[in-house]
């Protein structure tokens, strides 16, 4: 990740040099600007000679994250840029660094030729060193947070195995964290008969990977649910080729909460917090699951599969059981790559955000707009549970494709997944099957894995969860 | 359908009788105590010991149950606090189907009060439509034989007048049910801007523009759209000037406007449609249908407002003269359009109409309807339409008033990232974004047919794709066309200038 040092002036006359502007360019270059049409919009950059960089502020994440987009990466990229940050306040250099990482991830862990050095060293010229960096110390674990979640959804499905995944959130433990992996006998003895279905076909085995932080209060904990389907082929009911390749971010929904949670530990978020991973490989084998097969879930709810493909709300269906009946939470929040039908609803500019509890939604909206993981409500409707009706099991999965029919199927997810959490317990729902890649470089990082949902939530949580609940009413 | 009749409440010494009975604690009086007299108290233990109580959706028909009545029907209108317009209506429908053998029946309606009689009636009337024009064998006893329907109430004067605005609205509902579901080879442009016609009776001003008009006004982009078929084109400007003249010193009120796609019938045109499930396609001028029927109702209950109705009506035709993806069509807006997409049509059609709306009409506001994209129905299903709006307090009202008719919508979002997916490389705009998003870039298009140059124009688009056709019946709906945002729109109407 990027390194940030904070110094007074004098800059280094060597190094490039990255000038945010926030409002009116500056005397000494008004005149070229003019010339050039710069305006110092939200994050417009101007580039002046080899080595000087003029950016719009506005929102200083995006402003950084321009401005690193416009130092290129590559042959001639620089490793090392100052930002003459001197007349911006603490919280605005740290966002500015915030989207100057974010944007400079990249993820070359497979490239064994030809990896041109990109941006690695920031010093950013400000009036106050030690102000700067205690706000970048409040800002930098949510960046950690995502770009681990980033790393972990760009890591193709041969060596983010399931249990190389479950190893992987082992190592949270060095940040405070508490992880229990679950392997296939506890499974089994807890009868999540849909996580080991889904990830019955595959040579690696399901895992359900429960992480915890303490906080530092006594309550019960905001829970994070994610799916983390390491691959997958659809199964029996298998995928067309065409575009299949992207199915290794289908455990994005997971990545994201394992990096929220550590982006609490990293700043020591009073709120107990934990997250509920479900992670298999959904895979076409001997032992896979079939359409038809009736399962029966923790919960002792029975489901009918239809479609084997619809295999994400089925190993949410023991994740969120889980997560509500063993750690008792104060609120639920669960992010998952569930469907194709939330691409053609919002496309890839939109998570979309079912659920029940309007205090809950709209909270989860606002952590979303204020860390620019835009959400949108969508609704779960009466007849999309009628919808779901089995005339042979509790509920059915999902409605049959192929009737010629369009179907509302990330309403038809959301309001199954709904029947595993009880109705006292605020849940949200989050659809990242649009956001979790990027096929372009975005506002706050290349093109590739996102990691959505990891600042979103660690947002969420800032906002929401890091005072003790009120005592119940009527109770001494 | 059945007459309706509000009358004194005296129990019918034979007949069918039918009892909309409240879930309640207390006995049920009236001529239920009435009925259960003459029946020497079988009607209490005969719904005793069918479990009825009352409750939402209970029906219960008890069959010679004495006292001279070939038949009762006990109906459930749920507890009493909860017994709104629209769950009288409910129950109101939910009467039709145990009545279909019926010639005519009373309705002991002498415990509510006038407007739920009312919406009762209301309920009643919706569920009693039928499209059975082309039905030339139907077997006697499979046709519906309700002729009249008697609502026994205290207040029958009350009642009547109640009644009398959701009749004209009913009316209006049932005009766009039939002009949605009559079939592409009767109902063409040409037919539909005729049957406009018959709304001069109430008092709507019609005017009906021909190819050579809209040539000559430079509707490209729906000219381009009709030019495959051998169905001329039509537009339809209908005009209800209700409003009060303004008291001295004030402004008159603009008027509102509707914008109404009216595909007779869409193949899709070059980019044709596979052939399963085409056969809905006769529906896609269920926006302008519904527009219909909205003026219609706003006339036929003398609305205070003054309203504009603007109907797009063409077929969607491959041919020899179709155009084809890849052309540019010059739009009125003089905007051009690249057309990747012949079945992305619609929008084209709505391009036009909706900039010609605000040259000749300077409306408050414009509210489009259209069966636009099946995006739509992938992203919310049938029981809300999709609603897109570049004004706050326009969607309010909107979702608002849906709520109230149980003509539900959900917001959709709209923003610059979506209106991206359009940009064209040979002319100002495709007109298709790609899957993902489908609804939203489709919104995205029509918007940039927005004029807010001039200052804002609040606008707000209907997607009825999932909402204008039913395949199952519901309480007030036979199965097939909804007529979905006739009410909602009167409603808008209603609360907005006649509050």
């Amino acid at each position: 990740m990027l390194k940030p040092r904070f110094k007074r002036p004098p800059a280094d006359p060597a190094l490039p040099q990255v000038w945010p502007v926030p409002g009116e360019v500056p005397e000494v270059w008004r005149g070229v600007a003019e010339a050039a049409g710069f305006r110092a919009r939200p994050a417009e950059v101007l580039r002046l000679g080899p080595d000087r960089l003029l950016v719009g502020l506005g929102v200083p994440e995006e402003a950084g994250a321009a401005a690193v987009a416009a130092l290129g990466s590559g042959p001639g990229a620089v490793p090392h840029v100052v930002v003459m940050a001197e007349g911006l306040a603490p919280a605005v250099v740290a966002g500015f660094i915030a989207g100057m990482a974010l944007r400079a991830w990249r993820f070359d862990a497979h490239r064994t030729q030809g990896v041109a050095p990109g941006l690695e060293r920031v010093t950013l010229l400000v009036a106050d060193p030690a102000a700067c960096r205690a706000a970048w110390a409040m800002a930098e674990p949510a960046v950690r947070g995502c770009l681990f979640a980033r790393d972990l959804v760009a890591e193709p499905a041969n060596h983010l195995t399931t249990r190389n995944f479950a190893r992987r959130l082992e190592g949270l433990a060095e940040f405070g964290i508490h992880v229990d992996v679950l392997g296939r006998k506890r499974l089994a003895r807890a009868g999540y008969g849909a996580l080991l279905a889904v990830g019955g076909g595959a040579a690696h085995p399901p895992r359900l990977a429960v992480l915890r932080w303490r906080g530092s209060f006594d309550a019960p904990p905001v829970v994070f649910v994610g799916k983390g389907l390491v691959f997958d082929t659809g199964g029996i009911s298998i995928k067309p080729a065409k575009g299949m390749e992207a199915m290794r971010a289908d455990m994005a929904g997971a990545a994201a909460c394992a990096g929220a949670l550590l982006a609490l530990a990293l700043r020591g978020s009073p709120a107990p917090a934990a997250a509920v991973l479900a992670i298999a490989e959904n895979a076409t084998g001997a032992d896979s699951y079939r359409p038809g097969d009736v399962l029966r879930t923790g919960s002792g709810r029975t489901v009918e599969v239809v479609d084997t493909d619809a295999e994400g709300r089925l190993v949410l269906a023991d994740a969120l059981h889980h997560a509500v009946r063993v750690l008792r939470p104060r609120a639920v929040v669960d992010a998952a790559t569930l469907t194709g039908a939330i691409v053609t609803a919002l496309g890839h500019h939109r998570a979309g955000l079912f659920g029940r509890d309007a205090a809950l939604l709209a909270a989860v909206a606002a952590a979303g707009e204020a860390v620019g993981e835009r959400v949108w409500p969508m609704p779960i409707g009466a007849a999309h549970r009628a919808d779901l009706a089995s005339d042979i099991a509790d509920i059915r999965q999902c409605v049959p494709a192929g009737t010629g029919r369009l179907q509302p199927d990330a309403s038809h997810a959301a309001a199954f997944l709904a029947e595993f959490v009880p109705e006292a317990v605020p849940w949200a729902h989050l659809d990242i099957a649009g956001v979790d890649t990027q096929a372009r470089p975005h506002a706050l990082g290349p093109a590739g894995a996102t990691g959505f949902g990891a600042r979103l939530l660690d947002r969420l949580v800032a906002t929401q969860f890091e005072e003790p609940p009120e005592p119940p009413a009527g109770r001494a | 359908m059945p007459d309706i009749a509000f009358v004194k409440p005296a129990l019918p010494r034979n007949g069918t009788l039918v009892l909309p009975l409240p879930e309640a604690d207390s006995p049920w009086a009236g001529l239920f105590a009435e009925a259960d007299a003459a029946t020497g108290g079988a009607l209490a233990r005969a719904l005793e010991a069918a479990g009825f109580k009352g409750r939402k959706g209970q029906a219960t028909t008890l069959w010679a149950p004495g006292g001279g009545f070939t038949k009762i029907v006990a109906i459930g209108l749920g507890k009493p606090v909860d017994l709104t317009a629209l769950a009288a209506e409910a129950a109101g429908g939910a009467m039709i189907p145990t009545l279909a053998q019926d010639r005519e029946a009373t309705v002991a309606a002498d415990t509510l009060a006038p407007a739920l009689v009312a919406s009762l009636a209301m309920g009643a009337l919706l569920r009693a439509w039928r499209f059975d024009r082309y039905r030339t064998k139907e077997k006697e006893e499979d046709k519906p034989k309700l002729e009249r329907l008697a609502f026994a109430t205290a207040e029958p004067t009350a009642a009547k007048q109640a009644f009398a605005p959701l009749r004209a609205i009913a009316d209006g509902v049932f005009l766009t049910r039939e002009l949605v579901s009559e079939p592409a080879n009767i109902l063409h442009p040409a037919e539909f801007a005729e049957r406009c016609r018959g709304l001069e009776k109430l008092g709507v001003e019609v005017e009906v523009l021909g190819p050579k008009e809209m040539k000559r006004l430079g509707f490209g982009a729906l000219l381009g759209v009709a030019q495959g078929s051998a169905q001329e084109p039509r537009m339809v400007v209908l005009q209800w000037k209700g409003a009060p003249k303004p008291r001295k010193g004030e402004a008159a009120r603009k008027p509102l406007a509707f914008i109404g796609k009216g595909v007779t019938f869409d193949t899709g045109g070059i980019s044709i449609k596979p052939a399963g499930g085409m056969e809905d396609m006769k529906w896609d001028m269920a926006g302008a249908g519904t527009v219909a029927g909205l003026m219609a109702a706003l006339a036929g209950r003398r609305a205070k407002v003054d309203a504009i109705g603007l109907l797009g009506l063409v077929e969607n035709m491959p041919s020899a003269t179709a155009q084809r993806p890849g052309d540019v069509v010059k739009t009125y807006s003089g905007q051009t359009v690249e057309v990747i997409n012949t079945d992305a049509e619609g929008r084209l059609v709505l391009a036009d109409l909706l900039w010609y709306c605000q040259e000749r009409f300077e409306p408050r506001c414009m509210i489009d309807l259209a069966t636009l994209t099946g995006a739509i129905i992938v992203a919310l299903g049938h029981e809300h339409a999709g609603l897109f709006a570049n004004d706050e307090d326009l969607a309010q009202r909107i979702l608002a008033a849906g709520q109230m008719v149980g003509e539900a919508a959900w917001r959709m979002p709209l923003g610059d990232a979506y209106d991206k997916a359009l940009r064209s490389e040979i002319a100002d705009m495709k007109n298709v974004g790609g899957r993902p998003g489908g609804a939203v870039t489709a919104a995205q298009f029509i918007q940039r047919f927005v004029n807010i140059k001039n200052g804002p124009m609040p606008w707000a688009h209907l997607d009825i794709a999932g909402t204008a056709w039913t395949s199952k019946d519901h309480p007030t709906i036979p199965k097939g066309a909804t007529a979905w945002g006739v009410r909602l729109l009167d409603r808008l109407v209603a609360d907005w200038d006649e509050a």
